[in-house]
């Protein structure tokens, strides 16, 4: 086996375009990483910069027209892009399972949520109607729902949002996947309980063995639950790095303008924000240059012409796209 | 904020309920606060809590069923037809989603008119004036947007819009519920510097509504905090962060994700989830959580008591204040 083969997930120049009325729309526009096993990876980013785009397409899903995927997803060695829907749907539960942005619209409102669990198990496992049933309720007691035998008669319209999300979470884990996908798996839940997802998907994760892409716009979240953060723009990665080197070592002025944008709680009442000027740009009209130069104030002739990519910083696995990237000085977080 | 100054709103045991097939929700259940003039009173808790209540009781969105709210001494609940819509004029609220709640068919400049234009204050050249003064204000030409409809522009711009419309008949309160929350961060520190702003130019008064405790705490001068339609903390911002005293506000901040690595991890999750509004706990309403619950906090319900000068708790027994 080579070392390629040993990874998780190797990510290689992959770009997902959907061809609309407007013109082609690159949502994913090269993207190149990969994963190691037993990791927890965070894609941060702001709305429309491909988050979702990039999670279903490593995951093989995509609508059947108007869409064209190129470059490579090697998921434990197998080749997703191009791969059947059979030679897929068998790795879907097993070796990789998402759970979707909205809760809501991933459960079937009108059956039982035990149900949904059970067909899951039934259909990738060939499990029998009892056997499945009997690991459903286990699955709902291993995400932490109470009284799983009662809740497994449930309709997802009768439980909170958290237990729902308790509940998409048991159906991916239902396989025992090697790699999560999590797509803003908290948005839309009180701190309270995110707090507590976030560390079930984390203990999940340890007792499990599998890795986890966690992805989200919230860069509380990935602060302290990553070892790895991908920053994206415009459907692009501009700052790859550990955790640590990304908040405190930055170089591109984007992950920066990010940071220093969102307001903190450890910060005194009416501190002035930083802000960044204008909004991501339209990806129907993306220009050859630097796709953040219109709001960046490093900004040169260079930047507006010509595309940065990914360069290696001192860190190993360290790597920003920029021209005039920021030096090298370690920034603390906190003021 | 320790000199004796009037408050520009005063509520007192405000209730709303809502009838729920044959039973009653109180929603808002017993809720007492005062926001004094030029000062950001920020509202947290969890979904569900009455956050949103309260503020449309305020503006007589909905009504209450018991208390009183007064503004600049005026009683807001006795008022009735034409008196009742001019307070409402010193009142404005703004809401979460910015996009729904813009008329897509008018042209920008109408929908900042639109108070103006209902209550005729201002007409002709005035009035242009002044939209095309206001929507300057919050950082949209009037000129190149103004004749625009409301369904071409993003989020971030459709709340600078709902801003422009809600300063137009000069309020002196403005109720603001989740304004940021659906707006991505960069926008959100655009929005939220504006509102800085705008509030020391026109000398507002603000009701701060929102589930994201950094934001509430940047904007904000003193927090309330919510829990199952009452109030169990209000003080000022920073010693309420710093120090919290009722032990759901310690739990709320320590479940709020910072975006810093270093960041302490947070021990204690609280666990469990609200209970339903529809059949609170006795005693005390965060008792079925609570740790440190007791038989006491069965049996009787705690009020809110000033623990440090102008920090109050609903709890009987408050996490260690530094006592002066
Ligand atoms: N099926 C589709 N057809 C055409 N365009 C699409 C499609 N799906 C997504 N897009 C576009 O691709 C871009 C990236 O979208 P994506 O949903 O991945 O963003 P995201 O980073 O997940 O944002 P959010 O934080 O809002 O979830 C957006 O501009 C979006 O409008
Ligand atoms: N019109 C209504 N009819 C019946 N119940 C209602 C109505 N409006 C609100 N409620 C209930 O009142 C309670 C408080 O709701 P409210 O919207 O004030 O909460 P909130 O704190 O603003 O929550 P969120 O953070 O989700 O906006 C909830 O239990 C809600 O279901
Ligand atoms: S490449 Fe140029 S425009 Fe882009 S982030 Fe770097 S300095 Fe700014
Ligand atoms: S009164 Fe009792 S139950 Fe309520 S918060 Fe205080 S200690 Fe907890
Ligand atoms: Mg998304
Ligand atoms: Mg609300």
């Amino acid at each position: 086996m080579s070392v390629e083969q040993e990874k998780l997930l190797v990510v290689k120049d992959l770009a997902t375009t959907f061809h609309t009325a407007g013109g082609d729309l690159p949502a994913v526009g090269g993207v190149s990483f990969d994963m190691e096993r037993n990791q927890t990876i965070g894609i941060v980013g702001e709305s429309g910069s491909g988050k979702t785009v990039l999670s279903r397409t490593i995951m093989g899903l995509q609508q059947r027209t108007n869409v064209t995927v190129t470059g490579s997803v090697l998921l434990s060695g197998f080749e997703m892009v191009g791969a059947s829907e059979d030679d897929k749907r068998k790795r879907w539960g097993t070796e990789v399972a998402m759970i979707f942005q909205d809760p809501m619209t991933s459960l079937n409102p009108v059956m039982k949520v035990g149900k949904q669990i059970d067909e899951t198990l039934r259909v990738r496992l060939g499990m029998s109607k009892v056997d499945a049933k009997a690991r459903a309720i286990e699955l709902l007691e291993l995400v932490g729902i109470p009284s799983p035998q009662y809740r497994y008669d449930a309709y997802p319209g009768q439980l909170s949002g958290g237990m729902r999300q308790r509940v998409v979470i048991a159906i991916a884990l239902a396989c025992s996947p090697q790699l999560l996908l999590a797509d803003e798996p908290t948005t839309g839940l009180d701190v309270t309980i995110q707090a507590q997802i976030l560390n079930l998907l984390e203990e999940l994760k340890e007792r499990l063995e599998m890795s986890v892409v966690l992805v989200t716009h919230d860069l509380g979240v990935v602060a302290t639950r990553t070892s790895r953060i991908i920053v994206m723009y415009a459907g692009r990665i501009v700052e790859i790095g550990s955790t640590r080197e990304v908040f405190a070592g930055h170089r591109m002025p984007y992950t920066r303008a990010l940071l220093e944008s969102s307001p903190k709680v450890s910060n005194a009442s009416h501190t002035r924000l930083t802000t960044i000027p204008g909004r991501p740009p339209n990806l129907l009209k993306l220009t050859d240059g630097c796709s953040f130069a219109p709001r960046c104030s490093y900004a040169t002739d260079k930047c507006r012409v010509e595309r940065p990519e990914l360069q290696a910083a001192d860190e190993p696995g360290h790597m920003f796209a920029c021209w005039n990237p920021l030096p090298k000085t370690r920034r603390t977080v906190r003021k | 904020m320790t000199e004796t100054r009037e408050p520009l709103l005063k509520v007192s045991d405000l209730v709303v309920t809502f009838g729920m097939g044959r039973h009653q929700v109180a929603a808002v259940a017993g809720v007492s606060f005062e926001i004094y003039e030029g000062e950001t009173l920020g509202l947290v808790g969890e979904s569900g809590c009455g956050k949103s209540t309260t503020g449309k009781a305020l503006m007589r969105i909905v009504e209450p069923s018991s208390g009183t709210i007064e503004l600049d001494g005026t009683d807001v609940i006795a008022q009735k037809g034409k008196a009742l819509r001019n307070i409402r004029t010193r009142m404005q609220m703004i809401f979460q989603d910015p996009i729904s709640s813009l008329n897509p068919r008018r042209r920008i400049k109408d929908i900042v008119a639109e108070p103006l234009d209902c209550w005729k204050s201002v007409t002709g050249d005035e009035r242009d004036v002044l939209i095309s003064d206001l929507l300057t204000k919050v950082g949209i030409d009037p000129k190149v947007y103004g004749n625009r409809y409301a369904r071409q522009f993003s989020g971030g711009q459709c709340q600078r819009i709902s801003i422009a419309r809600s300063l137009a008949m000069r309020p002196k309160l403005l109720i603001c519920d989740e304004m940021v929350s659906a707006l991505d961060v960069s926008v959100q520190a655009q929005i939220l510097n504006l509102l800085e702003d705008l509030k020391h130019e026109y000398g507002l008064t603000l009701l701060f509504i929102a589930h994201d405790l950094a934001v509430v705490k940047n904007v904000s001068d003193r927090v309330a905090v919510m829990y199952l339609g009452r109030i169990c903390e209000i003080g000022p911002a920073d010693t309420l962060y710093e120090a919290p005293a009722h032990p759901y506000t310690k739990f709320l901040l320590g479940a709020a994700l910072e975006a810093d690595p270093d960041s302490p991890v947070h021990g204690e999750v609280l666990g469990g989830e609200p209970p339903s509004p529809l059949n609170p706990p006795s005693g005390c309403r965060f008792r079925t959580r609570c740790p440190f619950a007791t038989e006491k906090c069965v049996e009787i319900e705690p009020q809110l008591e000033e623990v440090a000068p102008g920090h109050h708790v609903a709890c009987h027994y408050p996490l260690t204040i530094s006592k002066k």
